[in-house]
């Protein structure tokens, strides 16, 4: 199906005008409008019969330009590389729009948030509890809300967001608020019965920075990308890659070739380092230090290279909007191929030393089970889903940057265990290592950045998904007239992953948790939000 | 299971002792690494260009008279882009090699603050940048021997030589213990406390 077969269908069945706000007609990507009361149909029939995937909806506040609220629920359709907006305007007087979580389970959070940032209410929502506001924010302050400033520090409410008490007859754990082996702010109360997981209750948005209300107030186009580069502290380069190309996208920026193919190198360096970064965690989780040693002395090479390539070993800060400000000149192809060639020969000889230690397969097969139907239903993304037999990559399905031009293929294990994923990730720095040697070899020469001389025109929506290593990130832009966005909506692909870990960690044993859940390479910073599950009833508060 | 741990063991043989002995041996980073942000005062003219790029926001610029910009930079919040010496048209922005700023006063230590002398505006009376250097260089106040024979101009009164006709050389270095840091070259004040 093609975008225009797909605009004439929506038309036909849910009235949906096309290209409202005025979307720039890049292909594949739709954005249509429907009416509040046509919402549901047209996504049940999106999401039942279509076979779109929910990505994020987002909440802008145009009441300045048009009097009313924005949501904006985006959707993907990886088969036919389809990116599909459904924007629904909302009367600021009755701000409500009935609640697609009944229907899409994956939208839940991102719908209690646009209650908490916006505040629309979502309608018929299973749990509107508060999610991304801090305990003592005031109720009735909306952060995105274009008359809040920015920066502003409210006198603390005592609003309180409920705890979920643990099941009858089980004690709780707590692991947290400092997640003890990931570093990063996590807060899980696990309740247990024995040595058996049998609820849990997940507290986050500790780390929350504010960002994308700085990328609509004080910032603007160009610093946003150094920002954005900040939302992760391991995989920065895909943000700010897709914000500049959702930028882009937006105001029709054509970049160059040469910094096409920069862009797919930089993405591809950071998927090595992350993937190996994360594969000593892992090791160091399950108590094999050796790997942990290991792996990031081999990391480690990466790194420097980095460092030359870029000024900087972990944030490039390559990424500009109209290309990139850092080339990868000739005299140092050499440094990077000899990089790879040594890399390749240790990954191999590491990766056939792993399935042979059945004292690591005995921590890593069969635990942390995700099953195949709950990877789709909850819209999980990246190794997490292709661990699960779930074959989407948006390098693929999506393609950006220069990898329509590159040779590779999607590593997929239908495991659904903690090994799987474990080989997809071990599968895909291979497949890095190869597509970092096609596009040093296909780089055409020339300049590297388009000259940007007008400004970027307000109004217009700009989009685009980069798979990250711990998968997809998209972000949403609706540009303004300030030199800056109007909504910058970027989704961390933990985002995703993260709501699936508790229904995932039932019935596992508590010395597994830690690797359970870090086997989903959870990055907590990036996204940062709660969940509660009682798993013994299976009643989901999530 | 044996094998495999051969194989492990081997890898960790073959990789030997790789940890370096930093700090006790200091590693330079890479060529083009970007570390803290060097102000070159002397070639500063205090265009704002670099504030309005930078990402972080940390560069503030304050016109504290008719004829001197201070520029402060809030450096502990610096993401070291490197966007500021990119657009610096005078080139007075170098992204160093240093790295180690780790500081228990981070906020003093990584404060620097410059004040730069500017061209005052006769119709609205703000700080503005003179067109060339020489502009700058005939703007009154810009040199010592200037301040004394400003007369009325001179925008620091109490600086003013008693016999502000013809300044002796020596005289110079006498009004420099008096004179205000402000003025006391192109570029007056460097705080900066490493
Ligand atoms: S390096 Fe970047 S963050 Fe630091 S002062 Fe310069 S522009 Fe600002
Ligand atoms: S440092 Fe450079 S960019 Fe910044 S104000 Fe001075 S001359 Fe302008």
């Amino acid at each position: 199906m093609t975008t225009q077969e797909l605009a004439t269908q929506l038309q036909e069945r849910f009235d949906a005008e096309q290209g409202e706000p005025d979307g720039l007609a890049s292909p594949g990507w739709l954005s249509v409008t429907v009416c509040s009361d046509r919402l549901l149909d047209a996504i049940r029939w999106l999401w039942e019969d279509a076979g779109y995937r929910f990505l994020i909806s987002a909440g802008s506040d145009l009441r300045r330009e048009r009097g009313k609220y924005l949501v904006t629920n985006l959707f993907a359709q990886d088969e036919h590389g389809i990116y599909l907006a459904v924007h629904t305007e909302v009367d600021p007087e009755q701000p409500s729009i009935p609640s697609i979580t009944p229907i899409v389970p994956a939208a839940n959070w991102t719908e209690r948030e646009l209650r908490d940032m916006i505040g629309v209410v979502p309608e018929g929502h299973p749990d509107p509890r508060r999610l991304v506001l801090a305990d003592d924010w005031p109720e009735d302050l909306y952060p995105l809300r274009w008359d809040v400033e920015h920066g502003i520090k409210p006198p603390p409410s005592d609003c309180q967001v409920p705890r979920e008490p643990p099941p009858e007859g089980s004690s709780v754990v707590p692991l947290g608020p400092y997640f003890p082996s990931l570093e990063e702010p996590a807060y899980f109360r696990l309740f247990v019965e024995g040595e058996e997981v049998v609820g849990a209750d997940y507290r986050g948005f500790y780390n929350h920075r504010g960002i994308e209300k700085m990328g609509c107030s004080v910032l603007t186009y160009n610093q946003i990308p150094f920002i954005a580069e900040r939302i992760c502290g391991i995989c920065g380069c895909v943000h700010s890659t897709a914000y500049c190309q959702a930028v882009e996208r937006a105001a029709g920026i054509e970049i160059p070739e040469r910094a096409k193919y920069i862009r797919t190198i930089m993405l591809e360096l950071e998927r090595m380092q992350s993937h190996l970064l994360w594969l000593g965690i892992a090791g160091h989780i399950v108590g094999f230090d050796t790997v942990l040693m290991q792996t990031w002395r081999m990391r480690e090479p990466i790194m420097w290279l980095s460092e030359k390539l870029s000024g900087n070993r972990r944030v490039y800060g390559g990424n500009i909007i109209g290309g990139v400000r850092l080339d990868i000149p000739t005299e140092v192809h050499q440094d990077v191929l000899d990089m790879l060639d040594k890399l390749e020969t240790e990954w191999k000889a590491l990766y056939k030393s792993i399935p042979g230690d059945t004292s690591l397969m005995a921590r890593l097969r069969g635990t942390g089970v995700l099953p195949h139907e709950l990877a789709v239903e909850r819209c999980v993304v990246g190794p997490t889903a292709r661990g699960s037999g779930v074959a989407i990559d948006t390098r693929l399905d999506h393609p950006y940057a220069a990898y329509d031009r590159l040779e590779f293929e999607k590593c997929v294990h239908d495991g659904c265990d903690n090994l799987s994923r474990t080989l997809v990730r071990l599968d895909e720095t291979l497949v890095s290592i190869g597509l970092i040697r096609q596009a040093l070899q296909q780089m055409p020469d020339g300049p590297i950045l388009t000259q940007i001389d007008e400004d970027i025109p307000g109004g217009f929506e700009g989009f685009s998904g980069v798979e990250a290593p711990r998968g997809e990130v998209v972000h949403w832009v609706l540009t303004g007239d300030e030199n800056r966005p109007t909504r910058w909506r970027p989704r961390a692909p933990t985002y995703a992953n993260l709501q699936v870990v508790p229904p995932m960690l039932k019935g596992s044993q508590l010395a597994d948790a830690p690797i359970n859940i870090a086997s989903f390479d959870p990055c907590f910073s990036c996204t940062d939000r709660m969940e509660v599950v009682d798993m013994r009833t299976d009643d989901e508060y999530d | 299971m044996l094998l495999s741990k051969l194989r492990q063991a081997l890898i960790c043989l073959l990789a030997g002792k790789v940890t370096l002995s930093y700090p006790a041996k200091p590693r330079p980073p890479e060529e083009g690494f970007r570390g803290y942000p060097e102000v070159d005062v002397n070639k500063c003219i205090g265009c704002g260009a670099c504030a309005a790029v930078c990402p972080a926001r940390l560069i503030k610029i304050e016109d504290v008279d008719q004829t001197t910009r201070r520029m402060t930079r809030l450096l502990e919040r610096c993401v070291f882009c490197g966007r500021c010496a990119e657009v610096c048209p005078e080139d007075a922005i170098t992204m160093s090699k240093q790295f180690e700023l780790t500081s228990d006063q981070a906020r003093q230590d990584l404060t620097h603050v410059c004040e730069v002398f500017m061209a005052t505006c006769k119709r609205c009376g703000r700080c503005y940048e003179p067109a060339t250097p020489l502009d700058r260089i005939m703007e009154p106040g810009f040199r010592h021997d200037q301040i004394d024979r400003g007369g009325d101009r001179c925008p620091y009164p109490e600086l003013r030589a008693p016999d502000s006709e013809s300044p002796s050389t020596d005289e110079h270095d006498e009004h420099d213990e008096h004179l205000d840091e402000p003025v006391s070259a192109q570029v007056a004040q460097v705080v900066e406390a490493k």
